[in-house]
């Protein structure tokens, strides 16, 4: 099974992809990265992804699937010339931690790239 | 047990960055934390207030209870213990990894500033799981600090970090994440949150974090102490009215028994009565 670069190296692999990276984001710290990072700084790309998942996971208003599991899957942020993808990856033991993508809009497919991150997630850890 | 937080971080060039400086291998031991060194980066962290892989693990049922000491004894002389935790089919890479960085930064937050006059460093003392995932010392610190700023805007409620806490019944119908459902459903007013951590396996900033909202929102208190039993006061009456006026005060009075108490029928009575008689004949 892999392990957190081989699945970021995997994830560079997705159509568009510009760069990857696994993150704790209740603090932004970067638990592995793969290619480029806005502006160069995959440090600061992880700090700024986790404000915006912490927005999303303290408010009940996202969490609304009762006691059934865990309720967040992605945050998609489009933008004019790229797209970011957040994935959340579900443990069985306690963990704070997502996959995020950086893509370039004219190359990919956000769809398709969603799927493709949403099965990364899975092999890194089983459901 | 409580759950002290720390003072902030005040120099900053502290005992890890040298370490990481002088690139050093070894363990850097604090009053109540340690971390494991290797070329200067941290690659495992220790804290008593902060659950540990073992006690993630084993709460979410993913190592048998006794699979962690044979994974120390097994595996630990050749420090291997966490590839013998894969090897054994017990988790994965991916989880070993993530578990074991989740872990490390709990109880980073904790066992950080290392206070310099409380700290030894032993050389070449390695941690028996092994190096599996390095995080530099600059970024652990950073990430440790926003962490901090996040607990830091919710300062007015730190009461609770090491009170036991219950829900207030009243207000449970209120809007929940599934996290602090998981921790109201645990609180039973006996439990500091450092305990509810441990008790769930989860991580002990988030626990502190989610019940430092939870009283903020008013969906939990601290229970207050029990009261002693309430003393009688002289003249006091049941309805809660103050004592009559001073002019019928009575000064407390012994009553002796009612003459008529003694004489009774009741043959327990009489033989209680013939037996001390039997005792006093023998004096």
């Amino acid at each position: 099974m892999p392990g957190i670069d081989q699945v970021l190296s995997q994830a560079m692999g997705i159509p568009g992809v510009l760069g990857a990276g696994l993150i704790d984001w209740t603090s932004g710290l970067t638990l592995g990265t793969a290619g480029q990072a806005p502006h160069g700084d995959h440090d600061a790309a992880a700090a700024d992804t986790a404000e915006v998942v912490q927005a999303v996971t303290r408010n009940a208003t996202f969490d609304t699937a009762g006691t059934a599991g865990p309720a967040l899957e992605d945050l998609i942020i489009t933008a004019a010339d790229s797209y970011h993808l957040i994935r959340f990856v579900h443990t069985a033991f306690d963990s704070q931690t997502c996959l995020c993508l950086w893509l370039d809009r004219a190359q990919a497919n956000l769809a398709v790239a969603r799927l493709r991150l949403r099965d990364l997630a899975a092999e890194l850890v089983p459901s | 047990m409580g759950l002290p937080i720390p003072p902030r971080p005040s120099a900053p060039a502290g005992l890890l960055d040298r370490c990481a400086a002088e690139r050093v291998t070894g363990a850097l031991r604090g009053p109540h934390g340690c971390f494991y060194l290797l070329d200067g980066a941290v690659y495992c962290v220790e804290d008593a207030a902060a659950p540990g892989l073992e006690a993630r693990l084993t709460a979410a049922g993913k190592v048998p209870p006794q699979g962690w000491q044979y994974a120390v004894e097994t595996a630990g002389p050749q420090l291997r213990g966490g590839q013998f935790l894969v090897s054994e089919g017990w988790l994965t890479q991916g989880e070993l990894e993530i578990c074991h960085l989740a872990a490390l930064l709990d109880a980073a937050f904790f066992a950080l500033p290392l206070p310099p006059e409380a700290t030894s460093f032993t050389p070449g003392t390695a941690h028996w799981l092994g190096a599996v995932r390095r995080v530099s010392a600059t970024a652990l610190q950073q990430a440790t600090a926003r962490r901090r700023a996040l607990l830091d805007q919710l300062r007015p409620w730190a009461a609770v970090d090491t009170s036991p806490v219950i829900p207030v019944h009243a207000r449970a119908s209120a809007r929940t994440t599934s996290r602090q459902r998981r921790l109201l459903d645990r609180a039973d007013g006996r439990h500091t949150p450092h305990e509810l951590a441990r008790a769930l396996g989860q991580s002990a900033f988030m626990t502190l974090l989610d019940i430092r909202r939870l009283a903020a929102a008013g969906l939990i208190h601290v229970p207050q102490a029990p009261a002693a039993l309430p003393r009688r006061q002289p003249g006091a009456s049941l309805d809660g009215h103050p004592p009559p006026a001073a002019e019928e005060h009575h000064t407390p009075t012994w009553q002796l028994p009612v003459p008529e108490l003694l004489d009774t029928a009741d043959p327990d009575i009489a033989l209680l009565v013939r037996l001390r008689t039997a005792l006093e004949e023998n004096l």
